[in-house]
């Protein structure tokens, strides 16, 4: 039976007037990989922040493994392993002193600690540079360092907060592997990314969070097949006139226009086939097109979508 | 693991932050530059007296058993206070600073168990430097001046100092903790240091003119007068050698010095425990 291990109720904070968290609910399942998408300033780093009790909100309550972490923060973190978006480590410590007080701080004995640190050096490949104080560290490197902190105590959840930045392709993708060996073990993995491709790649669910606010929160599969009900045209037009564009916007069977330069992605309504529609209307305003294609849904455009259109049906 | 476990982890680590920093080992090598400094001109004084009536070497004569209180107090008058406001000052605020306060504050730790982790670790730091500090002053006062009286009081007057420190190390602290911004809580804490010493000079020539009490009451009441004075109270009360000049005796103000101390103390303290529980753990530049 699924066991809910992250769970936000209504969660509200307020920065002076500023709603960063409006009402916002999502639970986690143990096992899942939960990617957590928006745009900068969106509320993914407050509701991570709320989550681990550095934050308290004003109003709703966050639970970990059924504990709120402002009340009981020892036993709500005890299972929690965190990631911190572009980490400033303790500078002072090699890399290899620091795993070994992290371990210290979640009471792992000595020999527990000497086994994990070596490990975890050997897992995030810094072994060769486990006696280097991590002042001297590069950003990859530092953002290795963290997620083998956040591993030190084998946590049941992990919290990432964009774990990849500063990472090559090479790590980035053993990263992805890392998470997904980690769910198969059980273990609860909340990533929060920009990189839409790489959530698509590696999550079960997904959060999106837009100004505060929950636009979609489940399945991956479910958003991508909310937004497939939506079939999505992608024009490329020799030149994408402002006239064009508010013409195809205003159509009564579109949903909404991206633009990215001269191509357009048309976001529909229904799930029909309307390149016929598309194309008269784009000659009907001297357009000249260089292409029009029914394109296959990726998050990114589900994202996109959800951002601009709200929450999906 | 349990909550002492958890703060002895935090004092550790706190040991390490502030041993990183180069200006703390400056401000203990001045600190003992200033013993060996003063040693040395007491022992030209002493050893090679001026031309004419031999005013220094009879002085000498008469106090040279009891000059490791010298060394021992004499950095008291700044360089412990400074060091105790640099370790404390920067305790809090740069974890905020340097976002090092979410890698810590994410484990299983309470917020009340980091903050008495990361002041006892920076008071026990104090501490050691004060061990250093009394046990330099006794070797160099031994070696300068011969045989050295009343070594039994050394652990008092050990004490007496460490406690002494805690009403700017916990001043500081607490600076650190509400501002949560180094560099301020620092120069906040050194002006107060400093704002103190000035009117508690002014407030005493007051005094001397008028000899009205109120003067002498705030001035005792003044950060840097207990702090400053309290270890030579002490040593005032124990001593069986009364006449060491570098000790001023005034009945009852051992326990009037230890009454201030402890209370700019436990409000710093409890300032700083309130503004850690009940606000949020800010980010840098938050």
């Amino acid at each position: 039976m699924s066991r809910c291990v992250i769970e936000a109720s209504d969660l509200t904070k307020l920065y002076g007037n500023f709603k960063a968290l409006d009402a916002v609910s999502f639970s986690v399942e143990k096992g899942w990989i939960y990617g957590y998408l928006g745009p900068n300033g969106a509320g993914k780093t407050t509701t991570i922040r709320t989550m681990l009790g550095l934050l308290r909100p004003n109003e709703g309550e966050m639970q970990i493994d059924e504990i709120n972490p402002v009340k009981d923060p020892v036993g709500a973190l005890q299972v929690v392993g965190y990631a911190p978006e572009l980490p400033n480590l303790q500078a002072f410590f090699s890399g290899e002193q620091l795993l070994d007080f992290a371990g210290k701080m979640f009471g792992l004995s000595d020999q527990a600690r000497t086994e994990r640190v070596k490990q975890l050096l050997d897992l995030v490949d810094l072994n060769e540079a486990g006696k280097r104080k991590v002042g001297n560290y590069s950003k990859g490197m530092v953002q290795r360092l963290s997620v083998a902190l956040a591993l030190i105590s084998d946590p049941e959840v992990l919290i990432m907060d964009e774990p990849t930045i500063g990472m090559d392709p090479e790590a980035t993708a053993h990263f992805r592997d890392l998470f997904v060996s980690l769910s198969k073990q059980g273990k609860t993995v909340f990533i929060s990314s920009h990189l839409l491709d790489e959530v698509q790649r590696t999550c079960t669910h997904v959060g999106m969070i837009n100004r505060g606010k929950i636009v979609f929160s489940g399945p991956i599969e479910q958003v991508l097949g909310a937004f497939t009900q939506r079939w999505v045209v992608e024009v490329e037009l020799e030149k994408a006139s402002s006239e064009i564009i508010t013409v195809l916007r205003g159509l009564d069977y579109v949903q909404n226009v991206e633009i990215e330069g001269n191509k357009l992605l048309i976001g529909l309504k229904e799930k029909k086939d309307l390149r016929g529609e598309i194309s008269s209307e784009i000659f009907r305003y001297q357009g000249v097109l260089l292409s029009l294609n029914l394109r296959r849904i990726t998050l990114e455009d589900a994202y996109l979508l959800a951002l601009k259109g709200g929450r999906p049906p | 693991m349990n909550t002492f476990q958890r703060i002895f982890n935090l004092v550790a680590y706190e040991w390490r932050r502030s041993l990183a920093k180069k200006k703390i080992y400056v401000l203990i090598a001045l600190a003992l530059a200033l013993q060996i400094g003063i040693f040395a001109l007491f022992n030209f004084f002493f050893t090679s007296p001026t031309q004419g009536p031999n005013i220094t070497g009879p002085f000498l004569e008469g106090v040279k058993g009891t000059m490791w209180l010298l060394g021992v107090l004499g950095p008291q008058g700044l360089f412990i206070p400074l060091i105790a406001i640099i370790v404390a000052g920067g305790s809090m605020s740069e974890e905020y600073e340097h976002g090092t306060a979410d890698i810590l504050l994410s484990k299983p730790i309470t917020r009340v168990e980091y903050l008495a982790g990361k002041y006892l670790g920076g008071l026990s730091l104090i501490g050691f430097v004060i061990v250093l500090i009394t046990i330099l002053g006794t070797v160099l006062a031994r070696g300068f001046f011969g045989p050295q009286e009343s070594l039994q009081i050394i652990p008092a007057v050990y004490m007496a100092l460490v406690y002494a420190n805690l009403l700017f190390f916990s001043l500081a602290f607490m600076l650190s903790e509400a501002l949560r911004r180094t560099t301020l809580a620092y120069l906040v804490s050194i002006g107060i240091f400093i704002a103190s010493m000035i009117v508690g000079g002014y407030l005493s020539i007051l005094y001397a003119m008028t000899r009205e009490q109120f003067y002498l009451d705030i001035s005792r009441w003044l950060p840097n007068w207990s702090a400053s004075n309290f270890p030579s109270f002490v040593v005032s009360e124990l001593m069986t050698v009364q006449n060491s000049p570098f000790i001023s005796v005034v009945s009852g103000d051992v326990r009037l010095a230890a009454a201030i101390i402890a209370v700019y103390s436990v409000v710093s303290v409890l300032v700083a425990t309130v503004r850690l529980v009940k606000s949020d753990i800010t980010k840098r530049g938050d």
